[in-house]
C-alpha cells in the first residue's frame, strides 16, 4: 500500500461566477458522498478544503533568522484549494479515487505518491 | 527482461541482472557451447544473480522478502531450468510501459528499450534526440513507475478499452518509425510481431483488426 496526495487546484479568476446556494448544497453533497465512500473503503487518511490563499502565512529561514511573510508561498494565479491523503494499492487505485474527486469538485486533481520511510 | 520484471517488480534490478547474465554467457558459451535453451539459461542466470546481489544489500533484502524469494526453500541449484512462458510477462510489461500516467514519448521510448531490446543509443536515434537526453527520459519514466507504483499487470476487462488505446498507438508508432527510418527496419517487424502476439491474446477487440490493417 502506498500513500498518495490528491491535491485540488484552482485558478484565480477563471471567469466562473460564485456558486448559488443550491449549487453549493449540491457541491457539499457530492463531496460528502465521496468522503464517505473513501472512508468505507479504508482509503481516506486525512483531507479537507483550505481557506483562500490570502489567509496564508509563510515562514522561512533568511540570514540565520526566521522570517514571517503575509500571503501564500506561490505568487501565482494557481493555488491549492484542498487535498486528500489516501492509501491505495497502486496508482490505478489512486487514479480511480482522483477521477471521482475531480468529478465531485470540478477541478483538476494532482496525484502524487508519498515516499516510503526507507526511501527518504 | 519481462519475466524478471515480473519476478522482482523492479525494472532497474531486472536490467542489471540481464546485463550480468549476458556477460556470463559471453564468457562461458564459447567454451561450454550453447545451452539447449539459451533464453531460459539467460533468464535463470539473471534471476539467480539478482537474488545474490539483493541479499547483500539491505534494501535488496526488503525487496526480496516482499516478493517472497528470501527463503532457503527457493534456492535454485541448476542454471538450465526453464522459467516458463514469457508471453504473459511481455503482455504485462507492454501495458506497464504504455500506462496513461506516462507521456506518449515516454511510453514509446520505454517500449522500444524494454520490449524491443534497443539500446538507449538506438532509441535516441529513432527519436532524433541526443543519447543523454534519451537516457534521462528513460530514467525519469522508470523512476515514475517505481515511485507512483504503476502496477505490473494486464488491466481488468472493464479497463481494457481505455488501456488498449495507448498500447495500439505505441505499436503503430513503432511500426511507422521502422517504415520511415532506414537505420531501424527491424522496428517494422517488432511492431508487427507485438501486434500478432497481442492479437492472439485479445482476439475480441475490433481495434486490433483496425491497427493490423494499418500495419500490413
Amino acid at each position: 500500500m502506498t500513500q498518495y496526495l490528491l491535491s485540488v487546484h484552482s485558478v484565480e479568476g477563471e471567469g466562473r461566477d460564485p456558486m448559488t446556494e443550491e449549487e453549493m448544497r449540491q457541491f457539499m453533497e457530492r463531496v460528502g458522498v465521496l468522503e464517505e465512500e473513501m472512508k468505507s473503503a479504508g482509503a481516506w487518511l486525512f483531507g479537507g478544503a483550505l481557506h483562500e490563499p490570502d489567509t496564508a502565512t509563510v515562514v522561512r529561514m533568511s540570514g540565520g533568522e526566521v522570517l514571517t511573510t503575509d500571503g501564500p508561498f506561490a505568487e501565482s494565479k494557481e493555488h491549492l484549494g484542498g487535498f486528500y491523503i489516501i492509501e491505495a494499492e497502486d496508482i490505478d487505485a489512486a487514479l480511480a479515487w482522483a477521477s471521482k474527486t475531480t468529478a465531485a469538485v470540478s477541478k483538476p486533481i494532482e496525484v502524487r505518491p508519498f515516499r516510503h520511510v526507507s526511501e527518504a | 527482461m519481462a519475466a524478471l520484471i515480473g519476478v522482482f517488480g523492479d525494472i532497474d534490478v531486472a536490467e542489471d541482472a540481464v546485463q550480468e547474465a549476458f556477460a556470463v554467457a559471453l564468457r562461458k558459451w564459447p567454451g561450454d557451447g550453447l545451452p539447449p535453451n539459451p533464453g531460459g539459461w539467460i533468464t535463470t542466470t539473471a534471476r539467480n544473480r539478482a537474488i545474490d546481489r539483493l541479499r547483500r544489500e539491505s534494501r535488496g533484502r526488503e525487496l526480496l522478502s516482499e516478493v517472497g524469494l528470501f527463503s532457503p526453500g527457493n534456492e535454485d541449484s541448476g542454471t538450465s531450468e526453464e522459467m516458463g512462458p514469457v508471453q504473459d510477462d511481455r503482455l504485462r510489461l507492454m501495458f506497464t510501459c504504455c500506462h496513461p500516467a506516462l507521456s506518449t514519448a515516454a511510453q514509446v521510448a520505454l517500449t522500444l528499450r524494454l520490449l524491443g531490446g534497443l539500446s538507449t543509443k538506438e532509441v535516441a536515434r529513432s527519436f532524433l534526440v541526443a543519447e543523454p537526453a534519451m537516457a534521462q527520459r528513460l530514467a525519469r519514466a522508470k523512476r515514475k513507475i517505481k515511485a507512483a507504483r504503476i502496477p505490473y499487470r494486464v488491466p481488468e476487462e472493464h479497463e481494457l478499452p481505455d488501456r488498449l488505446r495507448p498500447v495500439l498507438a505505441v505499436v503503430y508508432l513503432v511500426y511507422n518509425a521502422g517504415l520511415s527510418s532506414p537505420a531501424e527496419p527491424s522496428l517494422c517487424s517488432e511492431g508487427s510481431g507485438w501486434h500478432g502476439s497481442w492479437r492472439r491474446s485479445c482476439p475480441t477487440s475490433q481495434r486490433w483488426l483496425a491497427c493490423w490493417r494499418c500495419c500490413s
